[in-house]
């Protein structure tokens, strides 16, 4: 171009670029996202259409029958039943115990504050394995508080590798979790609040009844599903403790694609997909809940 | 009254703190006994335990395995999502909505499923992925992704993008040297931060590495698991410095991201 | 007896005192302004009449009943603050009622009143909004009916009006000040801005560094200061050294003067002067800021600088710089102050 306009080889080629220029720039910050797509396509959405997609073939043709198979399998609806009971109870205990944390710890001063935030943040990666053999030593058969509960007569036995005992170590690794999630919740919570209530005559239940737990609610909720979601998929901890012989669902799954004795990956993708629903449909209740708080009207 | 209100939530704080504290310092305990069998307390102590794990070259190649792959996984990670988070908030900002649907997905999905898709669909993928660090990799930038995305953003919309570049732009810089100059290192603190607290629950992952990896590439929380049959004491001494080395990553972490804020 | 009460009133946080033996009185429906720059007490003396935050020492007494250890909640008090603290998770006529529920009001009557103080707002039709979907100024509103329907014995405002823009300022100011009239209500209202609380209220108590300085009706704080910091705080005052005084007036004071900058004329010739008029004196005009109605010159006379306000006039220029001025002097105002 700038050949064959040599008197005016600034403007042909400032044109020149004009035109072709916004069509490049549309593309350029395109190819800076390709690899992000690439990888999250390869490692996060492929292996989530084979789930869905093989979960719907059995033996080569499109057939319900997995399904079917998980209906029928009193063991398989035994394992959902365990896990939901403990994914319930471990996030309301969890909730509860955290939610007490961070409200008492509003009144505790600064550096203690910052102390406990840290605390928790550190124990909240304290989960899976290495938490289950913490539980082992010192609720385990011959742990340490086991034995002083039985010197005292407080229990007779104490099952560790039972619901009770998984209950306890599900709600360990809820309550740090609730708590980094709640922490910024019970900040939004304004001091004027009170005191504006205290002046028009609320007492301090009151005001915790009427203001804020209908401010915290959207929060509560959440942070609720976030800890069922957490516990329902937990697999690491339930696996070490009891070497994968309490049956939950993620028991289930892993033993059908990895264990040493029926490989049945169609299946393992049903109860699969059966599972994510149930978080799905969970999930959409705490919606519409949150929806019926005032906060849906933003 | 005030104090007594006060007592009462320092009791409170107390009391969770101390039950969240009690088996690691349980642990901690009982990884320097040298025995503690059916009794209250420990019998003696002893650095044996300590010794013997430092000595167990398999622990050490355990523990390397796991840092090669937690540093690659957190490098590719960053690589990505960088270029990535600023083309959305530059270009495309309301695009972070679908970003935030997004990265919500590693989140949502159970690690068990995700690994019941990743061990079919590697199973017969032309080159070898099943039982190498390479899947490992791929997955943990997969769950990484949500927190990095959510430190990193944070710190985008903290610096005001749009002006930033747009200034880089009329000083004569192109929107890439705008990115590398201005832009990232502006970034640094909640970079290192979402690295560091990203780093020490990648350490921790074991789902993945068991079922699609295990022990052809042996990490640290697999090598953990296969030690359950040996001494309570050795897998104590495991479990603490483990999370002594968590602590030292969180500290770091919660360090910069302090730092960020000021 | 007056109405409210505050005896020899102590409070500090830690060591660090915030105010010492306060005493003032209020009578029934006065509207008294605490003004002070920021950090000077003004709004922990507030808190502390609302019972929010609990005084060291001394009593305070509303109509002949000492209040000093009841709980905000028996106090009967009605505040507004400065970031409205309205409940989020209320509609506007939820957070009007709020009190009312508290004290068990029969709903008919809760409702009615209700109705009336949201009429009285002027926020009729969005009685089922929530905050969020309100301006400053509606959100304000809202905050003052909701004190307002309480029938409280005084209202406390807290810098209700700081938060707001300029506009919605003027307006509301306005329209606190003609409810408060109408309900012949004892008000306390804290500020930091002058204009405001020479504005609305009946008398000023002027704070700083934990003391009332200086308290008195809005014309006798701004023409009388009482020391140096009134004279700084209410207006643009010149303070001139005693020597500076001797020698352009010939004037003996104890302390310096405080000249208003309103109070300094440009002589018109051929007109007679009253005793109380300085000789003329001559000034260069250093440099203007046009305010407006006011043209703000700063001038030089002899060594001294001084700030001198006259009425923006169209048939009189605006003087350059170097300009040479008579100036006059009204001696009557030249205000001795205190350090």
């Amino acid at each position: 171009m700038n050949h064959n306009a040599p008197s005016l080889p600034l403007t042909t080629s400032v044109r020149y670029k004009r035109r072709l220029m916004p069509k490049l720039n549309r593309l350029k910050p395109i190819v800076a996202v390709l690899p992000f797509i690439v990888f999250f396509y390869l490692f996060q959405l492929t292996p989530l259409f084979w789930v869905l997609v093989n979960s719907f073939i059995s033996e080569g043709e499109w057939s319900l029958e997995h399904y079917q198979e998980i209906l029928d399998s009193a063991f398989i609806l035994q394992g959902f039943k365990n896990s939901v009971w403990l994914a319930f109870w471990s996030s309301l205990f969890g909730l509860l115990i955290a939610a007490c944390l961070v409200s008492s710890l509003r009144h505790l001063d600064g550096k203690i504050r910052d102390a406990v935030v840290a605390f928790t943040n550190m124990s909240s990666n304290f989960s899976g394995v290495p938490l289950a053999f913490a539980f082992i030593i010192i609720l385990g058969t011959n742990g340490a508080l086991t034995l002083l509960l039985k010197q005292y007569g407080i229990i007779d036995d104490f099952n560790l590798y039972g619901s009770h005992g998984l209950l306890a170590l599900y709600i360990y690794f809820q309550i740090p979790l609730g708590a980094l999630l709640l922490y910024p919740a019970f900040d939004a919570l304004k001091k004027d609040w009170q005191e504006a209530a205290a002046l028009l005559g609320a007492s301090q239940r009151q005001y915790w009844l009427k203001i804020a737990l209908p401010v915290l609610s959207p929060a509560l909720l959440g942070t609720f599903i976030i800890l069922f979601a957490n516990a329902i998929g937990a697999y690491a901890s339930v696996y070490a403790l009891t070497a994968g012989n309490f049956n939950v669902v993620t028991v289930r799954i892993a033993s059908l694609v990895s264990g040493d004795l029926f490989l049945e990956p169609n299946l393992a993708a049903a109860i699969s997909v059966v599972l994510i629903g149930l978080l799905a449909f969970i999930t959409a209740i705490n919606q519409w809940l949150v929806s019926r708080s005032y906060h849906a009207k933003r | 009254m005030q104090n007594v209100n006060l007592m009462a939530h320092r009791i409170t704080v107390y009391s969770i703190i101390a039950l969240l504290a009690l088996p690691i310092m349980a642990t901690f305990v009982y990884s320097l006994s040298s025995h503690w069998g059916a009794s209250i307390l420990p019998d003696g102590f002893t650095f044996k335990w300590y010794a013997e794990l430092f000595s167990d070259s398999r622990f050490i190649a355990a523990f390397g395995r796991s840092l090669f792959v937690c540093v690659l996984a957190l490098v590719l990670a960053m690589l990505l999502m960088l270029p990535t988070i600023f083309v959305v908030f530059y270009y495309f900002p309301q695009y972070d909505k679908v970003m935030n649907i997004l990265i919500l997905l590693p989140f949502a999905v159970p690690p068990v499923v995700s690994s019941v898709g990743l061990l079919q669909f590697y199973a017969d993928s032309p080159f070898t992925m099943l039982g190498t660090p390479w899947i490992l990799i791929g997955t943990y930038f997969t769950i990484a992704l949500p927190f990095i995305y959510r430190a990193v953003s944070n710190s985008f919309i903290a610096i005001n993008v749009k002006d930033l570049v747009d200034a880089a732009h009329l000083l004569g810089a192109s929107t890439p040297k705008a990115f590398l100059f201005v832009i990232l290192p502006n970034l640094k603190k909640g970079i290192m931060a979402s690295m560091f607290l990203s780093f020490s629950f990648l350490l921790g992952e074991f789902v993945f590495a068991n079922i699609l990896v295990g022990t052809r590439y042996e990490t640290l929380q697999v090598y953990l698991y296969n030690m359950r049959q040996t001494s309570g004491h050795f897998t104590s001494a495991l479990v603490m410095t483990y999370f002594a080395f968590i602590f030292l990553c969180t500290w770091l972490g919660s360090r910069f991201s302090k730092g960020n804020l000021s | 007896m007056s109405y409210v009460q505050v005896k020899q009133l102590s409070k500090s946080f830690g060591k660090q005192r915030v105010f010492d033996a306060i005493d003032f009185t209020i009578d029934q429906g006065e509207f008294i302004t605490l003004l002070g720059p920021s950090g000077c007490g003004k709004s922990t003396l507030l808190r502390c009449l609302a019972g929010l935050n609990p005084v060291d020492q001394g009593q305070i007494w509303v109509d002949g009943e000492n209040i000093t250890d009841l709980s905000p909640q028996e106090r009967e008090m009605g505040m507004v603050f400065q970031s409205y603290a309205l409940f989020p998770n209320m509609t506007v006529a939820e957070n009007i009622g709020f009190g009312l529920k508290m004290k068990s009001t029969p709903a008919a009557q809760a409702r009615s009143l209700i109705q009336r103080f949201v009429e009285l707002v002027e926020l009729k039709g969005k009685e089922d909004r929530y905050p969020h979907q309100l301006s400053g100024g509606q959100c304000q509103r809202v905050a003052l009916a909701r004190a307002l329907v309480m029938q409280p014995r005084i209202l406390l405002l807290d810098e209700p009006l700081s938060a707001l823009d300029a506009k919605i300022r003027k307006s509301l100011r306005q329209q606190i000040r003609d409810i408060q009239t109408e309900l012949n209500l004892t008000t306390v209202f804290v500020t930091h801005d002058q204009e405001e609380a020479m504005l609305m209220s009946d008398r000023i108590f002027l704070m700083h560094q934990g003391e009332i300085v200086q308290q008195g009706s809005p014309e006798s704080i701004y023409t009388q200061p009482a020391n140096e910091f009134v004279a700084g705080f209410m207006g643009h005052y010149n303070l001139l050294d005693k020597q500076v005084v001797k020698a352009l007036f010939d004037l003996d004071s104890p302390h310096k003067v405080a000249v208003r900058p309103e109070s300094i004329y440009v002589k018109e010739e051929g007109r007679q002067y009253e005793a109380h008029i300085s000789s003329p004196k001559t000034a260069h005009v250093l440099n203007h800021q046009l305010l407006g109605n006011v043209i703000r010159y700063k001038v030089q006379i002899e060594q001294q600088e001084m700030t001198v306000d006259l009425l923006n006039r169209s048939s009189e220029r605006l003087l350059p710089a170097g300009s040479r001025l008579e100036l006059l002097f009204n001696l009557n105002e030249m205000q001795p102050v205190s350090p």
